[in-house]
C-alpha cells in the first residue's frame, strides 16, 4: 500500500507493539518510516525519537539473571557485601574451571560484621563467576554459574 | 540534614516517603521483596535493593535484610513507614546501635507505649481520662458489682491470662454479675489454665477518635487536632475524616493541653497518635498510642496545612518544631480519605491480580495516595489497599460532594474494589449528618457477612 500510513494502521501497529516485549521497532514502508521506543515502565509511546518518561535510576552494571542452558546459577540467600576469598590477600574459594563438591565453601557474604559462608548446592565445574570481588549484592543475586556434573 | 534515607517498608507509603525526601532533595533506597520487584515504589526510588522472598516475614520484617540494605548503600537513615517494623523497638534499637537514625521515637519510647499499663499510667498521671477498669483481679461477685457501680455498666469481664474472646462476658446489671463471673471464670479456667478476672468498662458502638501528635527531639510537642474513623469493619478503618463532627472547640482544647503534658512526660518524640474511644455521651477514653506514622495521615495533613513526614525527617534531623510549624496550629476545612481495597465491595472477598485500566481522579480538592499503576499487580502477600482518596473542602458537604465526585471518577479495571462501598456509604443519610459511630456499617447493612 503506497502513501502515509493511515491513523487506523498506526493505531493498529501501537496496539500491537504496545502489548508485545519488544523494547524498540522501527519499520520503513513505501517511503514512510516509523520508530517506536518503550520508555521505562510506563507504556508511552511516540511516533519520534521517544523522550524519557520515567526518571533514570542508577543501574547497577548488567546483572545475569538467567543461566545459559545447562548451568545452575548460584543465588545469594542474602543481602550484603561479596568477598571470593576468606580474608583480604588470601586466594579465592575457587576459580573458573574449578571442580566444586555439594556443601564447598564458595564465597563469603558480608552482612552486618557477619561472615557468611555460601556453600554450593549441588557438585560441578564452577563455569562462571558472576560478581567482583567487594560488591554488594542483593538477595537473589546471581553469584556464580555451575556445570552440574 | 541526612543524605540518603532507606525506606523499609513499600506500597503507597514507600511513595509516600519518597515523594518527602525528594521535596528535601535527599536521595532514597528503596528496599523490595521478589514479589515487588517492579513497584512503583522501587522506579522512583534513587536506589533499589532486592532483600528477600515474597514473605514478609523474610523480607520487609526481616531485620538482618533492611540493616544489611542500609549498609551496603551507605545510607544515613531508616524511614519505617507504618506497620512492618515502624513500631519494632529491637529495630529501632539495633538501628540506634548501628548509628543508623531511625526517623520514629527513640526505641525506649516505642517499648513503653506498647505496655498498654505504662502508656494508660502516663496517661491517668496527667489528666487523659482513660477506660476505667478494676485495678486487679476481682476476688469476689461483690467486689465486683462495687466497682461495676463506680464504673458504670455495662462493663465486661474479662480473662487477665488471655483473650480471644474467650473468658469474656458482658454485665449489664447488678444481678447478672454473679452468675456472668462463674461462667467467665470457668471458660477461662478451661481455656488458660487460670480463671483470673478483671473488669473493663464496655463502651458500646464507640465513635473512633485520635489525636496527632508531633514532638521534635528537643522536648517541645504539638498536638495537630483529631481524626474520627468510626466507619471500620473488622477493626480496620475504611474512611477517615478531620475534624470530627462529634468534637467541640473545647473538649479539642483540653485533650489537646493533656495530651501534650502527657508525651512530654513519656519524652515522645517524632510522630505518633493516641486513640480513644468516645462515647454515646462524648466522653473519651484512652485506648493506645501508636508510635509511628498512620494510613490516615493526609486528612490531617489537608486540615493543617503540615506535611507530617517532611516534618518526620525534619525532626530525625534535629529541627525543632518551631522550625516546621507556625503556632498555634489551627484547622481549616474538612478532609475525607478513603481507603480503596483490592476486594469485593459487598462480599469483601480478596480481589488480588493485575490492574488493567486505571483512571486515577484529579481536580479541585483532590489528593491520590498510591502505589498502583496501570498493568501494575497488586499481589495477595500483602494488605489490599490500591490507594488512599483523599478529599479536601471548605466544609464536610463540599468534601463530601468532592470526594463523590472523585469516586465516581476514579476508574480500576482488573480487579475489585470497595469504591462501590464507599459510594453508598457517603451518600447515607447518617453518615451526611454525621452520625456515625464504629457499628455504622454493620447496622445499615454493609456487612452481608453480619460482622
Amino acid at each position: 500500500m503506497a502513501g502515509v500510513m493511515t491513523i487506523e494502521e498506526i493505531r493498529e501497529l501501537l496496539d500491537l507493539f504496545n502489548a508485545s516485549g519488544v523494547g524498540e521497532l522501527e519499520i520503513e514502508r513505501e517511503g514512510v518510516r516509523i520508530r517506536i521506543r518503550k520508555a521505562g515502565a510506563t507504556s508511552e509511546y511516540t511516533v519520534s525519537p521517544a523522550a524519557e518518561t520515567v526518571p533514570p535510576r542508577e543501574t547497577a552494571p548488567e546483572k545475569a539473571s538467567e543461566s545459559e542452558p545447562g548451568h545452575t546459577l548460584v543465588k545469594s540467600p542474602i543481602v550484603g557485601t561479596y568477598y571470593d576469598a576468606a580474608s583480604p590477600g588470601s586466594a579465592p574459594f575457587v576459580n573458573v574451571g574449578d571442580a566444586v563438591e555439594t556443601g564447598q565453601v564458595l564465597c563469603i557474604i558480608e552482612s552486618m560484621k557477619l561472615m557468611n559462608e555460601i556453600e554450593a548446592e549441588i557438585a560441578g565445574v564452577v563455569a562462571a563467576k558472576l560478581v567482583e570481588n567487594g560488591r554488594p549484592v542483593e538477595y537473589g543475586e546471581a553469584l556464580f554459574s555451575i556445570r552440574p556434573r | 540534614m541526612f543524605e540518603k534515607i532507606l525506606i523499609a517498608n513499600r506500597g503507597e507509603i514507600a511513595v509516600r516517603v519518597i515523594c518527602a525526601c525528594k521535596d528535601l532533595g535527599i536521595r532514597t533506597v528503596a528496599i523490595y521483596s521478589e514479589a515487588d520487584r517492579h513497584s512503583l515504589h522501587t522506579r522512583f526510588a534513587d536506589e533499589a535493593i532486592c532483600v528477600g522472598p515474597a514473605k514478609s516475614s523474610r523480607s520487609y520484617l526481616d531485620i538482618h535484610a533492611v540493616m544489611s540494605a542500609a549498609e551496603i548503600t551507605n545510607c544515613d537513615a531508616v524511614h519505617p513507614g507504618y506497620g512492618f517494623l515502624s513500631e519494632n523497638a529491637g529495630f529501632a534499637e539495633v538501628c540506634e546501635t548501628s548509628r543508623l537514625k531511625f526517623i520514629g521515637p527513640p526505641a525506649e519510647v516505642i517499648r513503653r507505649m506498647g505496655l498498654k499499663q505504662i502508656a494508660r499510667a502516663a496517661m491517668e498521671e496527667n489528666g487523659v481520662p482513660i477506660l476505667p477498669g478494676s485495678l486487679g483481679i476481682l476476688k469476689s461477685p461483690e467486689e465486683a458489682v462495687e466497682i461495676a457501680e463506680r464504673i458504670g455498666y455495662p462493663v465486661m469481664l474479662k480473662a487477665s491470662a488471655g483473650g480471644g474472646g474467650r473468658g469474656m462476658r458482658v454485665v449489664r446489671q447488678p444481678e447478672e454479675m454473679g452468675p456472668l463471673m462463674a461462667q467467665a471464670q470457668a471458660e477461662a479456667a478451661a481455656a488458660f489454665s487460670s480463671g483470673d478476672l478483671y473488669m473493663e468498662k464496655l463502651v458500646e458502638n464507640p465513635r473512633h477518635i485520635e489525636f496527632q501528635v508531633l514532638a521534635d527531639q528537643h522536648g517541645d510537642v504539638e498536638i495537630l487536632g483529631e481524626r474520627e474513623c468510626s466507619i471500620q469493619r473488622r477493626h480496620q478503618k475504611l474512611i477517615e475524616e478531620s475534624p470530627s463532627t462529634a468534637m467541640t472547640p473545647e473538649l479539642r482544647q483540653c485533650t489537646a493541653d493533656r495530651l501534650r503534658a502527657a508525651m512530654k512526660a513519656v519524652g515522645y518524640a517524632n510522630a505518633g497518635t493516641v486513640e480513644f474511644l468516645m462515647d454515646a455521651s462524648g466522653k473519651l477514653y484512652f485506648i493506645e498510642v501508636n508510635a509511628r506514622i498512620q494510613v490516615e495521615h493526609p486528612v490531617t495533613e489537608m486540615v493543617t496545612g503540615v506535611d507530617l513526614v517532611k516534618s518526620q525527617i525534619l525532626i530525625a534531623g534535629g529541627k525543632r518544631l518551631d522550625e516546621i510549624l507556625t503556632r498555634p496550629v489551627v484547622l481549616r476545612g474538612h478532609a475525607i480519605e478513603c481507603r480503596i481495597n483490592a476486594e469485593h465491595p459487598e462480599t469483601f472477598v480478596p480481589s488480588p491480580g493485575t490492574i488493567t485500566g486505571l483512571n486515577l481522579p484529579g481536580g479541585a480538592g483532590i489528593r491520590v495516595d498510591t502505589a498502583a499503576y496501570q498493568d501494575g499487580v497488586i499481589s495477595p502477600y500483602y494488605d489490599s489497599l490500591v490507594a488512599k482518596l483523599i478529599a479536601y473542602g471548605s466544609d464536610r458537604a463540599e468534601a463530601i460532594a468532592r470526594m463523590q465526585r472523585a469516586l465516581g471518577m476514579f476508574v480500576v479495571e482488573g480487579i475489585y474494589t470497595s469504591i462501590p462501598l464507599h459510594q453508598r456509604i457517603l451518600k447515607h443519610a447518617d453518615f451526611v449528618s454525621g452520625k456515625i459511630d464504629t457499628g455504622f456499617l454493620s447496622r445499615h447493612g454493609f456487612l452481608a457477612d453480619k460482622k
